[in-house]
């Protein structure tokens, strides 16, 4: 019987890194990281702690959005990308050879982390899948930088604890939200990266990141005409999916085409009579939006042919909609809002078969 | 066929004092090893501290290659046997060989390969009912695993048998495979758990269990040694005191059969669950043994191949113990090489095996407990308590999880931190985790020394930071 299969070492190999790494992409979830070509005396270390030599095996694939050189250091996100006091916390660490001085370093930074108040050591704060208990709390500061305090009763998860903390705090969500595990490997600390449940380090990035987006959303909800929105999150182009940390049903996210304010000008002419989803739409839309202008056409038949298409739709095969609102409800709101507004509007087609939009979305002064 | 070497009893060739085993579960050896096979055995019946002869530790160590490495630059020293146990070369040839020799779907063939491989697996399980003395081999019942023999007795015997007020008996300290099934069986049949505390010695306590004993008590599930605490139960007598209110034992033994001899029809069990890897065998076995009558009376756990006797549309009749309880393919060559790892453990003798563990483990835990600020649990070892060869400890001002890293890191000592699957015990003990060093045969005297250097190593170190 396998006993302390919930053990979550937040156990470190302290080596003298080299840079050269072979890594996979940046993307979540972290696949597993050659760090350094193995002698052969040494084996793989295929324990329940964090620190394992993963050696990826000739069967491995390779996500297809990695970088097709192998020894590219550039699969590991560039240190510059990173919060500024994050990059400092790396290059002292890289600065320091000797393993037991980067312990030693380590749990100083956790000796100095403030302390957490007892009452926010709660169930939603616990990282999960830790046998030493960690919490994180997460708090806007006035200017909605995200603030980080956290706690753990052992000193190498504390220190790991405070080098996030230290190096994310203070910083606005966005930014937070590009940062991936890689960082940990520039440490030369020797983190596996594997997303396992006893990995309390990427559990606590992840539990930092959606504390993160969590306060983004919720700021919003606040601050939005009370449209409830859900923790969908909009990828920006240069994070593509890579912080989809809280989305589950990444299955069924819609792609989509963002019209970025230009005319569209396929709109008009060939009108294909609206079948039942499309008279969906448009009603939804008068209803919510009471739309200056409103627009709905069917142009599933220019997508008839690609895969995601055939036989996935009900309603005849009605997945591909542009539309174009102008709309007071639009008053205020970014583009990013707008979109989001109206695909929140749209979540029930969306999850049955309306596979992608083409949006104009405009208040009348813009017109 | 390699591995797999037949028995011949021989009590006459054991030296007198190979049978010294103090526990009074064990004081006579029912099972025959042969101490021929190592020229340095009829020599060395006496453990390490001879300084003339080889310890057994050191004379096996060349069988597991795997023990030959270095971890973060330091060698390897091997301490979590209680997770899981190293395997002999033996016993991977002889899964080797059976893969590449004469794999073949047991039971259902007439082919040549098909025979081979039937007379093999069938001689396995012949092997485990002569390790733990059972009376027939069809009293053994090859499942995945122990977790699988005790969730098997559950829903097959437990759904049939347990109803609205029937008390079900535990321990606190009961590994979570002897807890969950039994509150999941619970839970659908109206029976009530009732949890033995520990004593003043940290130690289940047996008079409360008895007293907890009633004409309700249908089932009374407990480990013969414990994972934590290291202490053994007095089986028999609870057995004794089980029957006599009419109630079943179920015996959780997967960290006795390794280290000592189990014979199951001296304890009386009904039921007596093992698994292969913690005793020297591949992952992916393990076995229950149930008594006949018991089996026989029991309904299908899994449905499928093999425990089936004529299958119709709207009903099937099933199979014979044990074929009843072994659905689809069985894992052929593992339980082949189950039997080799027996074959290779009664070579060496259980009673000397455990002769030896008894020596080092008090060795470990003496050395242990010297150093400051170590609170062992469990009870202490004595004339009367045998602990097993394992110690689960705290020590004072240092997480586990810290401990088992640096450990690992700087001294490539590999121990577990956690609650090693024994939550409610932990939270009974008042602390979140524990860090455990367990031994098995194939470890040394010296093995325990480089532990308790890094331990002390370690401990400074993170004393420094105070």
């Amino acid at each position: 019987m396998a006993a302390a299969a919930m053990s979550c070492a937040a156990s470190l190999r302290l080596i003298s890194f080299k840079p050269t790494l072979f890594a996979s992409s940046v993307q979540y979830p972290a696949k597993a990281l050659i760090l350094r070509p193995l002698k052969p005396s040494e084996l793989p270390s295929y324990r329940r702690t964090i620190i394992t030599f993963q050696k990826i095996s000739t069967g491995t694939v390779r996500p297809p959005s990695a970088s097709s050189s192998p020894s590219s250091s550039e699969d590991v996100q560039p240190i510059e990308e990173l919060p500024p006091k994050l990059q400092e916390i790396v290059n002292l660490f890289q600065s320091v050879q000797e393993p037991r001085a980067k312990y030693r370093q380590l749990i100083f930074y956790g000796e100095h982390l403030k302390p957490l108040d007892p009452q926010f050591k709660t169930r939603e704060n616990k990282v999960e899948g830790c046998v030493s208990q960690v919490w994180v709390r997460a708090f806007f500061d006035d200017q909605r930088n995200v603030v980080y305090e956290a706690d753990s009763d052992s000193s190498i998860t504390k220190g790991l604890a405070a080098l996030l903390v230290q190096g994310l705090s203070g910083r606005p969500v966005p930014e937070i939200l590009r940062v991936t595990p890689d960082f940990a490997l520039l440490l030369g600390l020797q983190q596996s990266l594997s997303p396992s449940r006893n990995n309390g380090f990427l559990n606590m990035l992840k539990l930092m990141q959606k504390k993160a987006l969590h306060l983004e959303v919720k700021g919003e909800e606040d601050s939005s005409s009370g449209e409830s929105l859900e923790s969908s999150f909009v990828p920006t182009p240069e994070t593509n999916g890579g912080a989809s940390v809280v989305d589950n049903d990444t299955e069924s996210k819609p792609s989509f085409v963002e019209d970025l304010g230009a005319e569209d000008s396929d709109s008009g002419s060939d009108v294909v009579a609206l079948g039942g989803r499309g008279k969906r739409i448009r009603e939804k839309l008068e209803k919510e939006l009471n739309p200056v202008e409103l627009e709905v056409e069917d142009v599933s038949y220019q997508h008839a042919g690609h895969a995601a298409v055939r036989g996935s739709a009900g309603d005849d095969g009605e997945t591909h909609f542009n539309l174009r609102i102008v709309s007071d409800a639009f008053q205020g709101k970014s583009l990013v809002k707008r979109h989001r507004l109206i695909y929140d509007l749209l979540q029930e087609e969306l999850k049955n078969g309306l596979h992608a939009l083409s949006i104009v979305a405009k208040t009348p002064a813009e017109v | 066929m390699e591995g797999v070497a037949m028995k011949l009893p021989s009590f006459k060739s054991l030296a007198p004092n190979a049978i010294s085993i103090g526990h009074r579960s064990f004081s006579r050896v029912r099972r025959s090893s042969s101490l021929s096979v190592f020229s340095a055995a009829s020599s060395s019946a006496t453990v390490a501290t001879n300084s003339e002869s080889v310890s057994l530790g050191h004379r096996v160590r060349k069988d597991f290659r795997i023990l030959h490495q270095e971890v973060n630059g330091s060698k390897l020293v091997y301490l979590d046997s209680a997770a899981t146990s190293q395997k002999p070369s033996v016993v991977l040839e002889a899964l080797q060989n059976y893969y590449e020799f004469y794999n073949s779907n047991v039971h259902r063939g007439i082919h040549y390969l098909s025979a081979k491989a039937t007379d093999e697996f069938e001689l396995a399980r012949k092997k485990v009912a002569r390790f733990i003395n059972a009376s027939d081999s069809k009293e053994i019942v090859f499942t995945r695993n122990a977790t699988e023999a005790i969730n098997l007795v559950a829903y097959s015997w437990g759904l049939l048998n347990l109803k609205p007020g029937d008390e079900v008996i535990l321990t606190v300290a009961e590994h979570h495979s002897c807890i969950v099934p039994w509150q999941l069986v619970s839970e659908k049949t109206g029976a009530v758990l009732k949890y033995v505390m520990l004593n003043e010695d940290e130690v289940p306590d047996v008079d409360k269990l008895r007293e907890m004993l009633s004409p309700k008590t249908k089932l009374v599930a407990v480990h013969h040694v414990s994972n934590v605490l290291a202490s053994c139960l007095p089986i028999e007598e609870i057995v004794v005191c089980a029957h006599n209110v009419g109630a079943k034992v179920l015996v959780d033994a997967c960290q006795s059969v390794p280290h000592m001899v189990v014979d199951v029809q001296k304890l009386n069990a009904d039921f007596l669950v093992a698994s292969s890897h913690k005793m020297c065998g591949p992952t992916g076995i393990g076995f229950l043994y149930g008594r006949s009558d018991l089996l026989q009376s029991m309904p299908p756990f899994l449905g499928g191949g093999e425990m089936i006797s004529d299958v119709f549309l709207d009903h099937s009749t099933y199979a014979e113990p044990p074929s009843r309880f072994e659905a689809g393919t069985p894992a052929i060559g593992e339980a082949i090489a189950l039997g080799a790892a027996i074959d290779y453990l009664s070579e060496i003798g259980m009673p000397k095996i455990h002769e030896y563990e008894v020596e080092l483990g008090k060795y470990l835990y003496e050395k242990l407990s010297s150093l400051p600020d170590v609170r062992i649990y469990g009870p202490r070892p004595s004339e009367s308590v045998h602990r097993g060869a394992l110690c689960s400890f705290n020590v004072e001002g240092l997480h586990p999880t810290d401990l088992a890293t640096f450990l690992d890191q700087q001294h490539g000592v590999a121990i577990r931190s956690g609650h090693h699957c024994a939550q409610p015990l932990h939270r009974y003990l008042g602390v979140n985790a524990s860090a455990r060093a367990s031994l098995y045969f194939y470890n040394t005297k010296e093995d325990v020394d480089s532990f308790v250097v890094a331990l002390a190593d370690t401990v400074s170190f993170f004393n420094s930071f105070k």
